[in-house]
């Protein structure tokens, strides 16, 4: 090694005394003890968890109370099982009272001696108390962990992020994610890279929840059963999936090493076969160690179910009847890279359409049923009342209050069977509007919304409330009996699908490469980007799930730079909704020219926040205000009026919407002319209250150019799989088109008008809104219908031929009563 | 994790492997220390002088420079020969691999003692060779001296770049940052483990701990 020898000498140095005029250094100290957080991981979600729970005050009072919470349910079953007399209480037995004959209520209470020896007495009750000691001591321990944690991430808000705890509630979550973004420059939290991401961050908090919901997505995870009698059936608990957690994420011996790597050994494909049966045995462990548990967390989940149902089913007895999105179809409809809060919010703004939907299907039978049950009862309940009401006594009659309770009850039970009147069904539409909130379904729903098996499959999504609780209390026989003869099954798969799926991202470690929403490496050449996609029927998303994500994250985070694959696919389908969008537009025959300006204005800058404010929801945005004025003036048209309330799922919503939007519209009409890209500007400068106001009026507005796009995706999805259609569909689709064909002239004749005179709506406008039932009904949709109208222009221009035949009833009103 | 991390793999003889480990050791130590600090009264300070020193192996082809620092020496030969006569007990023809990891101090509140949180790790697998003649050894000599070289230049392209270090400390932290025992020359704080191939899962009491921490963060 020729080039190693050079000449090194040996410096004499003198390290004691420094020769004089030597360099004096200023040292930087450890000006923040932010710099180089060692598990960023933890430390950024702990900086989410706190932001979602509003601050600390609010977290450790949370977290105190749920601790005092365990206590009472603990200590009062034991008292109410061991301390009580029932006899006293039922009055069985009398008690000897001098001074008075009442009964009190601490006549009933057993002396501490007697219960105390009740209790030493009852091994069960020991039991149970042992058990759950050993729980609340391990949640005040970890509370206690928490708290010091927590403190740690307040003072990261306060010193490092600049935000105090009494504002945080009132910060975004993209807001805070931004201050940390400007911070990781200063402070070099994450060392690997000079600037984060936003899809580092998330990357970060949702390492895990990404691949959940890509194993899911894949259906690899034991959830859907067939079973005999049963039919398909999916069952996917909170018990069930910290199994899972545990086996694949965190617990003894699971595949992975820490928060962010995967163990070496599971990422090279030699020795599979010998994990897969590693893990198969460890699955094993676990299942039988739930099955040892069973008992205990059975206990408690009847215990925590009583507790915490009982008083809300005597408040609102119907709230068993309402329905709730299952775990299952969190995970299914989660995209990758979403945060709690953000799917949170999706869900619950298409609650509405979604319960409307279920109740689309009520059983004639059990309505008939029911309507003569409510009779009946309703008849005895009416007597007793109006007895109780002559005199009072009647109330003291052995079992009148109790009936009257039951009576009661029973009829808000019956009153969930019977569907309301003046009530019109639209399924095909609902499903449409459900669809632009939770943005995935299965392909065969669409045109199929009015039957059974699309109803039973959506219930699996959106199921009872009553249900939930029920899967939740059989969840601990059942889930270690899924995980020894279902999961075991496929412990090669989940190898497999770990070695294949999991990347190392610079700067953040191994993370799911579904979650990198790669399209070229991901995509499914069925859902847009066909072409693009590289990927192996393996290794497609399903559902469209790689692109929908990519669109989701990319509207969520404007500020993020995409990789230049990912931007081509972004903006080629901004372009395309645009495009068609403009398209419908200009067909209109009243003046656009407010919209070619906005049009101008966008050729400008394509790929800036504005244009895509611009181009997609100010748009529905004056929709919305003009569907809000035209129903102001039909009010008196009952019609209208009752239609627009049964069918439109998203009225009350609406009128948010229009608030919101209203406003902005008419301040970008200002804006516009001068400022341009003022806009985002506001964002962040200009006053506090107006940057809260934007940064909400964004997030709003990002959702529903989310919904638009979704919609779109579906339905250039449903146009590529139909391929060669039959006739047969060629009719239906038609007809079904019919419907929109309306929208379509609603929206195109409206939309111009709104976005500088809102109050105006047009002669035509009324006419059609006045025109039959159905125009009336679909019409607060029209907003949403939009974007997938658009979708029809490519395939060909029968839309116009459609146009003038509103008078036929399309086929989805399934049902009018 | 949030650190960078460097691997460097070489193949040696027996015989070859505690040099090779030194000058790789050396080398990047050479390039993680300074002099030693002298803290002025106004908040400044001085560093001292590092003297280098070249070393010449005996099995190898090949010249280091290191830290002429013999308590340094001292320290790593020390953990070299442990690694290699667990290398040894294993059986001739083992794996195994040495890393050094640079960290930090970070004093925490109560009832958590200091984090060690690591800023920079070098892991140095190393794959031990039988060769079965005089003149296989004496082109196994050479190349292994290549070789080195090679990683040498590796080092410093690693370090070259610009990325993370930690800041210089005032007076009252230097201890978080950098090792002061030793007299003559000051690392940044660095620790030295081995791993045999055959003991590479995780031990017991790494798995303990990770148990307890995983149920307190549930």
């Amino acid at each position: 090694m020729a080039q190693f020898n050079t000449e090194y000498q040996r410096l004499e140095a003198s390290y004691n005394d420094s020769p004089p005029g030597e360099e004096l250094h200023v040292p930087e100290g450890m000006k923040s003890q932010w710099h180089h957080i060692e598990n960023l991981d933890l430390f950024f979600q702990r900086v989410y968890n706190l932001h979602q729970k509003n601050g600390f005050t609010c977290m450790l009072l949370g977290e105190i109370f749920e601790l005092v919470q365990l206590v009472f349910v603990v200590t009062f079953t034991v008292f109410l099982a061991n301390c009580v007399d029932y006899d006293i209480l039922f009055a069985n037995k009398f008690v000897n009272h001098t001074v008075s004959s009442k009964v009190t209520l601490p006549d009933a209470f057993l002396p501490v001696d007697a219960c105390s020896a009740r209790i030493h007495g009852n091994v069960l009750v020991i039991f149970i108390l042992v058990i759950s000691g050993v729980f609340w001591l391990h949640r005040m321990v970890k509370f206690i962990y928490n708290i010091c944690c927590y403190w740690e991430i307040r003072s990261f808000y306060t010193n490092a992020l600049k935000m105090s705890m009494v504002d945080l509630p009132y910060f975004t979550w993209q807001e805070v994610q931004a201050q940390i973004v400007e911070i990781q420059k200063e402070h070099q939290i994450c060392i690997h890279k000079k600037e984060l991401t936003e899809l580092d961050i998330y990357h970060r908090i949702l390492r895990f929840k990404n691949y959940m919901v890509a194993m899911v997505n894949k259906s690899l995870l034991p959830v859907r059963f067939n079973l005999p009698f049963l039919g398909d059936m999916v069952f996917y608990t909170r018990g069930l999936k910290y199994n899972f957690e545990l086996i694949f994420f965190w617990g003894p011996g699971s595949l992975f090493e820490n928060e962010w790597s995967l163990k070496s050994e599971y990422k090279r494909g030699g020795n599979r076969l010998d994990l897969a049966e590693r893990l198969s045995s460890r699955i094993l462990m676990i299942g039988i160690a739930n099955l040892l548990l069973c008992p205990v967390i059975l206990v408690w989940q009847i215990l925590y179910a009583f507790f915490s149902y009982t008083e809300v089913i005597k408040r609102e007895p119907g709230s068993l009847g309402a329905r709730c999105w299952s775990l299952y179809g969190r995970c299914y409809l989660r995209h990758f890279n979403e945060l709690d809060h953000e799917l949170v919010s999706r869900l619950s703004k298409g609650y509405k359409a979604a319960s409307k939907y279920m109740n689309c299907f009520m059983s004639p039978l059990l309505t008939v049923v029911a309507k003569n049950v409510a009779f009946f009862a309703g008849s005895i309940l009416a007597v007793l009342i109006a007895l109780t009401i002559y005199d009072e006594d009647v109330l003291s009659v052995e079992h009148v209050l109790s009936s009257i309770t039951l009576l009661g009850v029973c009829i808000t039970v019956c009153r969930s069977f019977i569907p309301e009147k003046h009530m019109v069904f639209c399924t095909e539409q609902l499903l449409k509007v459900i669809l632009a909130h939770i943005h995935y379904m299965p392909d065969h729903w669409q045109g199929n919304a009015h039957r059974y098996e699309t109803r039973d499959e959506f219930a699996q999504l959106f199921q009872y409330k009553a249900v939930f609780i029920l899967e939740e209390l059989l969840s601990p026989i059942i889930t270690p009996l899924i995980l020894i003869f279902c999961l075991r099954r496929k412990s090669l798969e989940i190898i497999d699908f770990f070695r294949n799926f999991t990347v190392e991202v610079v700067g953040v470690g191994d993370t799911c490469s579904f979650a990198q929403m790669d399209v070229r490496q991901h995509g499914h050449p069925a859902w847009m980007s066909a072409g693009k996609t590289e990927a192996s029927i393996y290794q497609q998303a399903e559902d469209g799930k790689t692109e929908l994500s990519l669109m989701h994250f990319a509207i969520t985070n404007p500020l993020w730079q995409p990789p230049r694959e990912s931007t081509h696919f972004i903006s080629q389908l901004k372009d395309k909704v645009h495009r068609e969008a403009i398209g419908g537009l200009q067909e209109a025959p009243v003046d656009s020219h407010t919209y070619t300006s906005i049009h101008s204005l966008q050729s400008e800058e394509p790929h800036s926040l504005i244009a895509n404010l611009l181009q997609g929801p100010p748009a529905l945005s004056s929709q919305y205000v003009d569907n809000d004025q035209l129903l102001a003036n039909h009010k008196s048209v009952a019609v209208v009026d009752g239609g627009s309330t049964m069918c439109s799922p998203i009225s009350t919503s609406r009128h948010l919407h229009s608030s919101y939007p209203a406003s902005h519209g008419l301040r970008y009409d200002h804006l516009t002319g001068t400022v341009g890209r003022g806009l985002v500007g506001s964002g962040s400068g200009s006053r506090a209250w107006e940057g809260q106001l934007t940064s909400m009026a964004l997030s709003e507005y990002a959702s529903t150019e989310m919904s638009i796009q979704a919609l779109y995706i579906h339905e250039l999805h449903q146009q590529h799989s139909r391929g060669d259609l039959s006739r047969h569909t060629w009719h239906r689709q038609d007809s079904d088109d019919s419907s929109e064909g309306v929208n379509d002239a609603e929206a195109s004749h409206s939309l111009p008008h709104s976005s500088t005179f809102p109050c105006i709506a047009t002669p035509h406008q009324q006419g059609a809104s006045n025109n039959h039932c159905y125009a009336a009904t679909t019409e607060p949709l029209t907003s949403i219908v939009r974007g997938q109208r658009s979708a029809h222009f490519p395939m060909g221009d029968w839309v116009e031929e459609v146009q003038g035949s509103d008078d036929e009833l399309p086929p989805q009103i399934h049902k009018v009563t | 994790m949030n650190c960078r991390s460097e691997v460097l793999e070489v193949s040696v003889e027996g015989r070859q492997v505690d040099e090779a480990m030194l000058a790789l050791l050396h080398t990047i130590l050479l390039h993680r220390s300074t002099g030693k600090f002298h803290y002025k009264k106004e908040g400044t300070y001085s560093i001292g002088t590092v003297g280098t020193q070249d070393i010449d192996c005996d099995f190898i082809d090949f010249t280091f420079v290191r830290v002429s620092s013999d308590e340094l020496d001292r320290v790593i030969r020390k953990a070299v020969a442990e690694f290699k006569d667990a290398l040894n007990i294993t059986g001739s023809d083992g794996m195994g691999q040495i890393s050094l990891e640079f960290y930090q101090k970070k004093k925490s509140r109560w009832p958590f003692s200091d984090e060690c949180i690591p800023w920079e790790v070098w892991t140095i697998k190393v794959n031990v060779v039988n060769l079965a003649n005089e003149q296989e050894r004496q082109i196994c000599r050479e190349k292994v001296g290549e070789k080195l070289g090679e990683k040498v230049i590796n080092v410093v392209e690693v370090i070259n770049r610009h990325e993370y270090l930690p800041k210089m400390p005032t007076q009252s932290e230097v201890d978080n940052v950098f090792d002061t025992s030793l007299k003559d020359v000051q690392p940044y704080l660095y620790k030295i483990t081995y791993q045999i191939t055959d003991s590479l899962g995780t031990s017991v009491s790494t798995t303990m701990r990770r148990l307890i921490k995983d149920t307190l963060a549930l």
